[in-house]
């Protein structure tokens, strides 16, 4: 079986991208591929110039990894757990002690810093995970699922404190089944299915690229019946079905349309409370180019 | 060499095992159990003193119960800690963030045998007193107890090394502790077993079957002083037969034992190395091999130029 298949993609410095897919759509097969933990059967992947296949202990220096399922050292304190990370790096004793400090505090962990790693609820072992993925201050982070199983509040958390590192000005490559939140953080996008990367670019990119038409949304107080009879006279459509007073229609008309059909409503004494042009989301772009097909 | 050694691996394996009461406890069982062997044995002969007195083969007959039980003890404890310290990296789901850090291979795998090992040995350090006890009846130098305790290490190393290669090869460390304690089994019985076979298959064919020579048993018996070894039932004519010839006499069998046990520890981890790191293990092995070839074509080709320019100077001439 094939995990991943002619994938190719680029991702620029300081960039966030976003790898979404359905479960065994191969992303984390590409995630490990990347933190040289996988050799690819063929093809070739470079991390800041290097070779992943043929110089992994350099990419290992330049890449933070944070699986999506991972264990921790649970007999060992939190600083402890920290320590021993960045002594595998090689980073020494005195650096040490104030990277962990830093880090701790980055991720709000000061105050857990003696306590048994066993100890701590789910959302603070990824939280610590992540400052492990950062002790040597790595130049990329791939997170692969970084914020699954945690309850609302962890994740709120988990979201700020990747737009800090956004901030920081880290490339991150993500993978999410949270789509919204995915949309709001990332720069960049990449749709995966059945191990092949269905579409790529900047989120205007894929926006424009999976757009079908304009979408307009319209709300009214009341009166949906009055705006109905404007849009099938304005539109030419034979239905108007407003729900709930809020309308949702494919248009393809021009922006002097749409400041005609708005003119007419509020002459015509419809209370319109908003008039607006809708855009895809990524969860509707997501519908839109995978076919659900599972490897 | 420095960072092989003062490597992060071993002091997290250090703190970790010492910090739990499992360690303390597993420390006193063990002493516990020799301490009943040798104040059992020590009672017994109290008992028949009563009537004849100390004989001189009390203070070897103790000497040859402890270390014969302390070596069935280590062959025992080591598989318990080394079989899972690969594969329970891997179930924790450890061994990906291991293997994403600057360690290589080699430091992981050689820092975990060695953690494993400095626990056996500090057991075996905290046997010591016990071997007190026959010094207070003599008979037995300081220099054999010292060869005693190199057999206990060399086992310890051999059916550690076992252990870490099995706990490298198999993803869980139930399969992997079984087939340590196999092979185990199989230095301990079944080379005595095969070796008994091929002694009664082939009486006239003189010495020992060179396969009894990785038999941990045979190296600590070949240490015992000459007169302790009397009514035992192999007579181990040192040089092992076949190979090399039954009359290589340079070698004791402990020292055969150890050259044997030292090739297996070398392919054991070596090949576990290999395998440990999935990116890194062939692809330096074929980078090493691609370097040598283009070191070989472009001395080649040097060597060509060489050649051409020497017959071009000498046409000149």
């Amino acid at each position: 079986m094939t995990a991943v298949d002619n994938l190719s993609l680029e991702v620029d410095t300081g960039a966030i991208f976003g790898l979404v897919g359905p479960n065994g759509a191969g992303k984390t097969t590409t995630m490990k591929i990347l933190a040289a933990l996988l050799t690819p059967t063929s093809g070739r992947a470079w991390i800041a110039g290097e070779d992943v296949s043929t110089n992994p202990s350099r990419v290992r220096q330049l890449v933070g990894y944070m699986p999506d399922f991972f264990g921790v050292y649970d007999d060992l304190k939190v600083d402890e757990y920290l320590d021993f990370y960045a002594a595998s790096y090689g980073i020494p004793v005195r650096e040490r002690r104030m990277i962990i400090g830093d880090l701790l505090e980055l991720v709000d962990l000061s105050h857990k810093r003696q306590a048994y790693v066993d100890s701590l609820s789910r959302g603070m072992k990824q939280r610590l995970c992540l400052a492990r993925s950062l002790v040597h201050d790595p130049a990329l982070l791939i997170l692969d699922e970084p914020a699954s199983g945690l309850d609302p509040r962890a994740r709120v958390e988990m979201r700020e404190l990747l737009k800090e590192l956004k901030a920081m000005g880290k490339t991150i490559i993500i993978s999410s089944h949270i789509l919204p939140e995915l949309a709001e953080l990332c720069t960049h996008i990449g749709i995966m299915e059945a191990g092949q990367l269905v579409i790529n670019g900047t989120n205007e990119e894929i926006v424009e690229h999976t757009r079908t038409g304009r979408i307009l949304q319209i709300k009214v107080m009341n009166q949906a019946d009055g705006a109905a009879l404007i849009l099938q006279e304005e539109l030419g459509l034979t239905e108007m079905p407003f729900l709930n007073n809020c309308l949702d229609i494919p248009f393809s008309g021009s922006d002097e349309d749409l400041n005609r059909i708005l003119t007419r409503m509020i002459k015509d004494g419809i209370p319109v409370i908003s008039f607006s042009e809708g855009k895809n989301n990524l969860e509707d772009i997501f519908m839109q180019v995978t076919k659900g097909v599972v490897q | 060499m420095k960072r092989l050694v003062l490597n992060p691996v071993l002091d997290k394996e250090f703190r970790s095992r010492m910090r739990t009461w499992k360690s303390p406890l597993l420390i006193s069982l063990y002493l516990g159990t020799l301490a009943l062997i040798t104040l059992g044995y020590y009672w017994t002969q109290q008992q028949r003193i009563y009537y004849s007195g100390f004989g001189p083969d009390v203070g070897p007959q103790i000497y040859v119960t402890l270390t014969i039980f302390q070596l069935m003890l280590v062959s025992f404890v080591t598989p318990a800690f080394t079989a899972g310290v690969i594969s329970g990296e891997r179930e924790k789901q450890t061994l990906d963030l291991l293997i994403c850090t600057r360690l290589s291979a080699i430091s992981i795998i050689l820092n975990k045998l060695m953690a494993s090992i400095a626990y056996i040995l500090l057991l075996i350090i905290s046997s010591l007193p016990f071997f007190g006890v026959v010094y207070f009846f003599g008979g037995i130098l300081l220099s054999e107890l010292a060869q005693i305790f190199l057999v206990y290490l060399m086992t310890a190393l051999t059916f550690g090394a076992v252990g870490v290669f099995c706990s490298t090869i198999f993803r869980k460390t139930q399969v992997s502790v079984v087939v340590t304690y196999v092979i185990v089994f199989f230095f301990l019985a079944g080379t005595a077993a095969i070796t008994a076979f091929l002694v009664n298959v082939r009486p006239n064919f003189g010495g020992v079957p060179v396969i009894a020579y990785l038999n941990p048993l045979v190296a600590l018996y070949s240490t015992f002083p000459g007169s302790f070894a009397r009514g035992l039932p192999l007579n181990f004519a040192p040089g092992p037969s076949g190979a090399v010839g039954a009359n290589v006499t340079s070698l004791q069998p402990w020292q055969y034992n150890f050259i044997g046990d030292g090739i297996i520890i070398v392919v054991l981890l070596f090949i576990a190395i290999l395998l440990l790191d999935p990116v890194g293990r062939f692809s330096r092995l074929k980078r090493w091999f691609k370097r040598k070839k283009k070191v070989q074509v472009d001395s080649g080709e040097i060597s060509k130029k060489i050649d051409t320019e020497s017959t071009e100077n000498y046409e000149g001439h």
